[in-house]
């Protein structure tokens, strides 16, 4: 899976001809009204391949989540730059399709309207609006809760209608900000199972936010391993895992990965908590 | 198959049960107005205060029949809830909108901001002379004087709910492709829709309240007006037949707020205990 761009741009640099998403030199800065500004993210850069799955590893407050906000245009860019198939990320946008840890669902609407909400902003006649969210919700496995309120779905359900409601919209990049963070372990790794077949069934560059080494090393073909205070990339691991295999978990490659990327990232000096 | 032949065999037995277990209930949940209302009527009966300072509640619910069968009852709430009614409704739209206007533009809050922190705490009673001057006595004055005193709970309402909208929601909406104008209209007010309603139930006795006591200050028909003529014959019973109606009258109304608030918020958590 994806070893072909993986090749192309192991580097953490330079922006190759079919690289997906380019960021390079970005610092952010944040200001507080009150307290002391913090430098979330330093002179960070990186590319992802077109079609490529990357995770972005960290502990918390090293900045992953802020450099997936950037990414998604939901922060200003300071000081660098992000481009997305070439073209500077100015504003949030359907093209790069996001997915939050609580969801974030409109919690007024079923899951029907949810999933209808980005068709409907595009100006999709309803019928075809209609007929894509059906398609879509089916393909989550949420048929037959269509008119649903989220308040009424358990929390591995509410996260397979924001996968939806992002997806239907096929965008071209899927950003994932520790989206399986808020389930428990067996739904957690069921959703991992779906989000790789919905991948391959429909590739596209993701961008996977988590702490979890083992969920980054179980969906990612390169894995960014960051440090904080201030947020830096120390590491760039290809997990050149073969997927093929169902058992692929329990091989010697995946085991040894996991171990070497946990000590990459807790071989850093502790902080203050 | 035994549940079965139990509800056979208790088929008349469930709407007695029904009953036995209503009328339990309305004891339960207004026991204290119901010993209030014994209480009141021994007080009566024995004397113990003189029938003109508290006339007996019988007295009092044959004085409303009797409103009732030659119509003045309902000359006087009509007139009563058209003011309350008119002023809340005025009030809950102006209200939403300018709280919307407020939590959203910078230039409005300059604007508008200081003089609904001032109003807020002032009496807007105070301002009755100033509306008779310019109003007149009749409806405009009565109907202004509601929507003063109960758009600023709505504003403000309005201005938390709209604020307090989660950052993620609204994210999600932009990266759906929301336009800003859309986010107003699909996103802001649904998802502040469990504060604003809050604010409106407040204002909603508010309404009535202060179309009461205009009636009463201004004088005119309506409940209040009822009242304080009675009071000016000395009509004791005619005065308590007032309060009661209007009692009667705050609680209809509540409850009716209170299911459109569910109605509403069907989707919200409140509304389903039992689920998940």
């Amino acid at each position: 899976m994806g070893s072909a761009t993986q090749a192309e741009v192991s580097g953490a640099g330079g922006a190759k001809g079919d690289s997906h998403i380019v960021v390079s030199g970005l610092t952010h800065v944040y200001r507080p009204r009150h307290g002391r500004q913090v430098t979330a993210l330093d002179d960070i850069n990186l590319t992802v391949g077109n079609h490529e799955f990357v995770a972005l590893l960290g502990p918390s407050g090293c900045g992953k989540s802020t450099l997936l906000y950037l990414i998604g245009g939901f922060l200003p860019v300071e000081k660098g730059s992000i481009s997305v198939l070439g073209e500077p990320v100015r504003e949030p946008g359907p093209d790069r399709g996001i997915v939050f840890q609580h969801f974030a669902l409109f919690p007024w609407k079923t899951v029907r309207a949810n999933v209808m909400y980005g068709l409907e902003r595009k100006g999709l006649p309803k019928r075809e609006a209609e007929a894509r969210a059906a398609e879509m919700i089916a393909q989550v496995g949420l048929k037959g809760f269509e008119d649903s309120y989220p308040s009424q779905l358990s929390g591995g359900m509410r996260q397979r209608a924001a996968i939806a409601r992002t997806l239907v919209l096929d965008p071209s990049t899927l950003l994932m900000d520790e989206p399986f963070g808020a389930l428990d372990a067996q739904t957690r790794n069921l959703m991992q199972i779906e989000l790789l077949a919905l991948w391959r069934r429909s590739p596209k560059a993701v961008v996977f936010v988590t702490h979890d080494v083992h969920e980054a090393v179980y969906l990612a073909d390169r894995v960014f391993v960051m440090s904080a205070r201030p947020g830096r990339i120390k590491a760039v691991v290809s997990t050149g895992i073969d997927r093929s295999d169902r058992e692929f978990v329990k091989s010697r490659a995946f085991v040894e990965k996991v171990d070497e990327i946990w000590h990459l990232v807790h071989d850093q000096p502790q902080g203050p908590r | 198959m035994a549940i079965d032949g139990l509800e056979r065999a208790g088929e008349r037995t469930p709407a007695l049960v029904a009953v036995l277990n209503g009328a339990g209930r309305i004891l339960l949940d207004y026991g204290s107005l119901i010993a209030l209302v014994i209480v009141w009527e021994a007080c009566a009966r024995l004397q113990i205060v003189s029938p003109y300072l508290l006339p007996s509640f019988t007295n009092v619910l044959a004085r409303i029949w009797a409103e009732i069968g030659d119509g003045t009852l309902l000359v006087n709430l009509a007139d009563t809830l058209r003011r309350a009614l008119l002023g809340f409704a005025i009030a809950v739209v102006a209200g939403v909108a300018l709280g919307m206007l407020l939590a959203r533009s910078v230039t409005a809050e300059w604007l508008v901001g200081p003089l609904v922190s001032l109003g807020f705490p002032l009496p807007k009673i105070t301002f009755l002379p100033i509306f008779i001057l310019w109003f007149g006595v009749y409806d405009t004055s009565k109907v202004i004087m509601v929507v003063c005193d109960a758009i600023f709970p709505v504003i403000t309402a309005t201005i938390a709910g709209a604020q307090g909208v989660e950052r993620q929601i609204i994210w999600s909406a932009r990266n759906l492709g929301a336009r800003e104008r859309d986010l107003w209209s699909t996103i802001i007010l649904p998802a502040a829709a469990p504060q604003i309603l809050s604010g409106i139930e407040v204002a909603l006795p508010i309404a009535l309240i202060i179309a009461v006591v205009g009636e009463m200050m201004l004088g005119g028909s309506g409940l209040g007006g009822a009242m304080m003529q009675s009071w000016r014959f000395a009509d004791s019973v005619g005065v308590f037949a007032g309060l009661l109606e209007l009692s009667v009258v705050g609680f209809i109304l509540i409850r009716l707020m209170a299911a459109v608030r569910r109605r509403l918020l069907r989707w919200h958590a409140e509304a389903q205990p039992d689920l998940v």
